[in-house]
């Protein structure tokens, strides 16, 4: 590992004058991503800012038809909250599906959504569900929020302080596992929320993204079958030893469909 | 000591006695070891798998602070180390000349010919500062072509790895009667052909490689602690070899180790280059490997492509098998490495089955990859996959039913002894017994009522069967010395090596067990090869068999002693002196002191006969086996196979071994379990993968997939005990391998199985959920 | 340099660690307790859990400074003596390791484990070893030692 300066702010705004003041500076959220990462020497920032520290930026509330969740909570907490799994039950169940249990208790949902790791696990979550993502600065639709592989709209400096969810009609996660990572080797988030019918991809391109044919179809008739006949095209896909494009786009039509089943039973 | 223990041991699963070491973190493994005065060695490793090296520029990393020295191959030349020979059992071609040996270096000289080769070495005060000088290390590469795929390497026109092996042949072999076989054919009804790819795996043993060197100028001596598995063979070649030093001169140990499988057995570079560092720097030099140093300089096991050929009569009698390999080596000879595609899948071809004529060919070749030593089974899970995998292809292809035809073909009881077409001497054992009992455990009855309910969910349901044949190997020989001490326990040294078999409880319940003492009293030492004269280390599931074997046999020549003593003692003669329950006495009277008595005699002179020492139970004596133990056994599967995804699920598995007499059998369990576990992972997830140019594509955990807790089943693990061998003083067959090599096949023929109705006849390992699917696929189209 | 304060296995420890320094080297070079094993460097293998105030974590996935202030236990503050832990003493009956490298790690997961599933089934106990890996034992005897350690642990 490269050497680098530490910062371990109280607040938001300390958080931000330390990235102001560091020389190529980063956030530290849970740090199952980002540790790894600078072991390897694949990331060498010149500060490491740890969010760790920030009071309020950690915690789940459910109110009215929305659940808002602290950025800096962990996947463990998520997969365990009561509320979550009375109102989002898919939710709970993709979180307690996110990497191990040692990952899941210090991963946090705001680490995961400013990465955008292409085969996460949160942006199927985030996208699907039709999240809004709320920064020290602004509330972003998660709709504008997935720019491409580990690109968001995240600018500079600007940090995720929550994720507002709303309770889904019904909703289900499926995911075929990477067999080495237990990421997403492709995983399909189906949500039926209001009128409005979400189907969000990860794993299978360079970043996560609406598969709006089947959302289409779903949206007339919100059944497994409804899927029949849809096929996502391979090109642009990712393919790597583990699978190619072809058979990632075959696994979006077969997990879309299990999704949409378990939504509705 | 303490307290005499009431029966003897064999047979009971005594749980082990290192185990509360390594249950509170107490355990000593080679990053455990701190020294005053240790420094710490990084490798710099080859981004190239084939390249000239024109220069190297390390004076940017001498001068920063922290590092002590750097060396490159230049400086090794100029010191006239010596190359790692290759201890390969098979060194001729079929024509008689001799094998292909290149020159292997420890560190890489003007070229390298694989990712990851070493081509310079940094020591320095720390890891971090060692690892950060390696970046300032400038090597100049002129990049050549490389080859990767066996077949690739094997074809006319591809690259040379060496000038000294054209077409990259580092040697052909052949064993068995060709011409038989091939009237054999001619005789046959049927001849069906199966091309197969035994995958390329790594052992991955969880504790990474390491070791630390100590150099002590005034003696001259070497101090070397290796997460080795096998220290004295290994300090010969390091010590004469490479270090060009008299053996004596080398110290070798190695703590506990953290696995092995094979992958520590051989003689690696780093422990070779960090004595020389710590000769040059004069303090003690430690190098642990990182895992993504492991996936590029660990020891390969497998890859070996073969044409496999099985000729049957109509009634579905075997009459003939053929096999022709090509077996990979990597870039260089590794110790076994030649071995392990010709003469180590050799020996079991054809399994435990009846056949008039079997002919097996094979050519090792070099390619611009990692090398590839023995890993758990090193040849004997590829014949075994080769057999089974073939008998289930062939029932599918010529509608036999496959649990008939190996029960035609397995050989009788009434064969036994024999010798087998490959010239193995099988003394004894029941095969269709064996296969017997393992289908009776399966639960036959029920497989119809699962198989139901996952074609209600959509799902396939598949068993396999593979009836194994193993034999064993390592080193022949064993020492065990026994040292009763001042303090009432008794040490116990064998030159055999756990790296968590179990060593320490296996021999010390042997020889408490033979002695009647207390097995908390025993003291065990290994991994020394101070502490015994010779050792075979770990290998070829030789450790009950030949270290077993050495330790009862030096409880042997104790108990005799003892008699002598005795005998002395009660003034008579040893022959009339009996050992049972802990005590020696003479029948018929009332003389008889227990062993404790004689312990104590024994280091009392006035006790003893004229002409015997004090401490003359202090014995060693060296255990040497004769003809190879033949384990043997029939494993089986059951799988369920999502056929919308691909993904493959092993839901049971049952095996039943004959491995003689069993001496701990909660511990034969363990070695069971844990190589079906490694067999499984190499069927279904596990695989080392190159792209054409030489790079390593699956260099981490990240991408080479191994199996968790979830990935398999649980495990009926039974035993035929009826047929001790008495190749051995245990009558036991080795166990240690015996798992890995009965699974792969068992496993991919519960997934053909399941997918019989799609028309899929084969799929190559590892069964990844993309393969199924294609397979399925291809079978429909 | 941070300099840290926390409690380990019950004891005050306090330093000055560098910030690249991992709360596993930490324990391992500063504190020798080198119980707490490193398997590989991308976390994986799991073999270097500990516990965070009340939580699993590996320790080869956060840095030294992390811990400051906070209670950790490693596998040497497991047993009380020379009087194993009920899940220590559960993977020896049941012959739950056999190279002890993974072991530490596993162990300390499956106490975790235990605490909040007291009365498990061998499939959740075989999801919750997904960040441990093992190579000697093939699992069945480890998932036999969790099922045991936690009836024990249950009391």
């Amino acid at each position: 590992m490269y050497p680098f300066d530490v910062k371990i702010p109280t607040d938001l705004a300390a958080a931000r004058k330390a990235f102001e003041d560091a020389d190529d500076g980063l956030f530290l959220a849970g740090g199952q991503t980002l540790i790894p990462v600078m072991k390897q020497r694949l990331a060498m920032p010149g500060t490491v800012i740890a969010l760790e520290r920030i009071s309020d930026l950690a915690g789940i509330k459910a109110g009215g038809s929305e659940i808002t969740i602290g950025a800096m909570t962990r996947h463990a907490a998520v997969a365990a909250d009561p509320d979550i799994a009375k109102a989002i039950p898919a939710l709970a169940k993709l979180a307690g599906g996110i990497g191990d249990p040692q990952v899941r208790n210090r991963g946090t949902i705001g680490g995961s959504l400013a990465n955008n790791d292409p085969a996460a696990d949160y942006p199927a979550a985030a996208l699907g569900l039709g999240a809004t993502i709320i920064t020290d600065k602004r509330e972003i639709a998660v709709d504008q929020f997935f720019k491409g592989m580990f690109e968001t709209a995240l600018d500079a400096g600007e940090i995720i302080t929550a994720v507002r969810f709303p309770m889904p009609e019904c909703a289900a996660y499926v995911k075929l596992q990477h067999p080495a990572t237990r990421f997403a080797m492709v995983g399909v988030m189906v949500a039926k929320v209001g009128s409005t019918v979400r189907v969000a991809v990860t794993g299978a391109a360079p970043s996560v993204f609406r598969a709006t044919e089947m959302e289409a179809a779903l949206t007339l008739k919100f059944e497994p079958n409804a899927l029949d006949g849809i096929t996502i095209a391979a090109d642009g896909l990712n393919n790597d030893i583990h699978a190619s494009r072809e058979y990632r786009a075959h696994l979006i039509g077969v997990l879309a469909r299990r999704a949409a089943q378990e939504a509705i039973s | 000591m303490s307290k005499i223990s009431e029966k003897n041991l064999i047979g009971e699963s005594v749980r082990r006695r290192e185990d509360f070491r390594f249950l509170t973190g107490r355990g000593r493994y080679i990053d455990d070891i701190k020294l005053d005065g240790m420094a710490h060695a990084a490798m710099l490793r080859s981004p190239h798998a084939h390249a000239d090296i024109t220069k190297i520029d390390a004076s940017a990393a001498s001068e920063i602070e922290g590092v002590l020295c750097v060396f490159t191959g230049a400086e090794w030349k100029a010191a006239g180390y010596g190359t790692i020979p290759t201890k390969s059992a098979v060194r001729k071609f079929k024509d008689g000349s001799d094998l292909k040996e290149p020159p292997h270096h420890a560190i890489a000289i003007d070229r390298v010919r694989h990712v990851g080769e070493i081509v310079a070495v940094v020591v320095a005060e720390t890891r971090d500062i060692a690892k950060e000088a390696l970046d300032a290390i400038e090597v100049y590469y002129a990049p050549l072509p490389a080859v990767t795929g066996l077949k690739q390497a094997a074809a006319e026109g591809a690259p040379q790895v060496w000038d000294l092996a054209p077409g990259n042949v580092c040697l052909d072999f052949g064993l068995g009667n060709e011409e038989a076989q091939k009237k054999a054919f001619a005789e046959a009804d049927h001849i069906v052909t199966l091309d197969l790819v035994n995958n390329r795996v790594t052992a991955v043993p969880i504790e990474p490689r390491g070791a630390v060197a100590g150099y002590d100028a005034a003696s001259e001596n070497f101090t070397l602690w290796n997460s080795s598995q096998n220290i004295h063979a290994n300090r010969d070649t390091i010590a004469e070899a490479a270090l060009k030093i008299d053996k004596s001169k080398l110290h070798h140990l190695a703590p506990d180790v953290g696995g092995g499988f094979g992958a520590k057995n051989g003689v690696y570079p780093e422990p070779i280059l960090i004595c020389h560092a710590a000769r040059l720097i004069g303090r003690p030099v430690k190098w642990i490997n990182d895992r993504a140093e492991s996936f590029l300089s660990d020891t390969h096991g497998r890859d070996q492509v073969s044409t496999v050929q099985l000729a049957l009569d109509k009634d579905g009698q075997f009459r003939g098998l053929r096999t022709e390999t090509l077996g990979n080596l990597g870039a260089y000879c590794g110790t076994v490495g030649p071995f392990t595609p010709t003469g180590g899948s050799s020996r079991t071809q054809g399994g435990p089955y009846k056949f008039d004529a079997i002919y097996y060919t094979a050519k090792a070749i070099f390619t611009n990859t990692a090398p590839l030593d023995p890993y758990r089974g090193a040849g004997r899970p590829e014949a075994s996959y080769q057999i089974d995998r073939i008998i289930d292809y062939a029932a599918d292809v010529l509608g036999f039913d496959a649990d008939e035809l190996r029960r035609k073909n397995l050989v009788p009881k009434a064969m036994l002894p024999m010798k087998t077409p490959m010239g193995l001497d099988v003394d004894c054992g029941d095969f269709p017994e064996v296969y017997k009992r393992t289908m009776a455990m399966t639960d036959r009855a029920g497989y119809a009522k699962r198989k139901a309910d996952s074609e209600a969910r959509g799902m396939k349901r598949g068993f396999g069967v593979c009836a194994y044949l193993e034999c064993t190997g390592g080193g022949p020989k064993e020492h065990a010395v026994v040292n009763f001490r001042d303090d009432g326990k008794v040490g116990l040294a064998v030159g055999s090596h756990s790296t968590g078999m179990g060593h320490e409880t296996a021999f010390s319940q042997l020889l408490a067990g033979h002695l009647w003492l207390a097995i908390d009293d025993v003291v065990f030492t290994q991994g020394d090869t101070d502490a015994t004269p010779l050792g075979g280390g770990h290998g070829g599931s030789r450790g009950m068999e030949v270290g077993g074997s050495a330790v009862l046999q030096t409880s042997r020549a104790v108990v005799a002693k003892g008699k002598e003593i005795a005998a002395h003692l009660f003034e008579t003669t040893s022959d009339k002196i009996e050992f049972e329950d802990g005590s020696f006495f003479e029948p018929g009277t009332n003389h008889t002191m227990t062993i404790r008595d004689v312990i104590d005699a024994s280091n009392d002179p006035d006790k003893l006969p004229d002409g015997v020492q004090p401490g003359c139970l202090n014995i060693g004596t060296t255990f040497e086996r004769g003809i190879i133990s033949i384990p043997n056994g029939s494993h089986a599967a059951e799988v369920e196979v999502d056929p919308e995804t691909g993904v493959v699920k092993a839901t049971h598995y049952w095996v039943v071994d004959d491995f003689g007499t069993i001496i701990n059998p909660l511990l034969a369990d363990g070695q069971v379990m844990g190589g079906v576990a490694q067999g499984i992972g190499q069927a279904l997830l596990e695989e080392i993968v190159y792209d054409e140019t030489g790079q390593l594509l699956t260099g981490s955990l990240m991408d080479y997939a191994m199996p968790r807790a979830d990935d398999i089943p649980p495990m009926h693990v039974g035993y035929f005990e009826d047929a001790p061998t008495a190749k051995n003083l245990l009558g036991v067959k080795g166990a240690g391998e015996a798992g890995c090599v009965g699974a792969p096949p068992a496993i991919v023929n519960a997934v053909c199985d399941a997918l019989k109705g799609y028309g899929v006849k084969h799929i190559d390992m590892p069964l990844t959920p993309e393969k199924v699917w294609r397979a399925i696929r291809a079978a429909q189209a | 340099m941070p300099a840290i304060k926390l409690r380990v296995n019950g004891r005050e420890a306090a330093a000055e660690v560098d910030e690249r320094t991992l709360l596993s080297t930490f324990l391992r070079e500063q504190l020798d307790l080198t119980g707490t094993h490193v398997g590989c460097d991308t976390s994986q293998c799991g073999a270097c859990t500990v516990d965070i105030d009340g939580i699993t974590a590996k320790s080869c996935a956060m840095f030294a400074w992390q811990a400051d202030g906070a209670a950790i236990t490693t596998i040497e503050g497991l047993a009380d003596g020379d009087k194993l832990h009920p899940m220590q003493a559960a993977f020896r009956e049941h012959h739950g390791l056999q190279c002890g490298f993974c072991t530490p790690g596993m162990v300390m997961t499956a106490v975790d484990f235990a605490k909040r599933n007291p009365d498990p089934s061998d499939d959740e106990i075989r999801h919750a070893l997904e960040g441990n890996i093992c190579r000697c034992t093939g699992y069945h005897f480890i998932v036999d030692a969790i099922r045991t350690g936690a009836k024990a642990m249950r009391g």
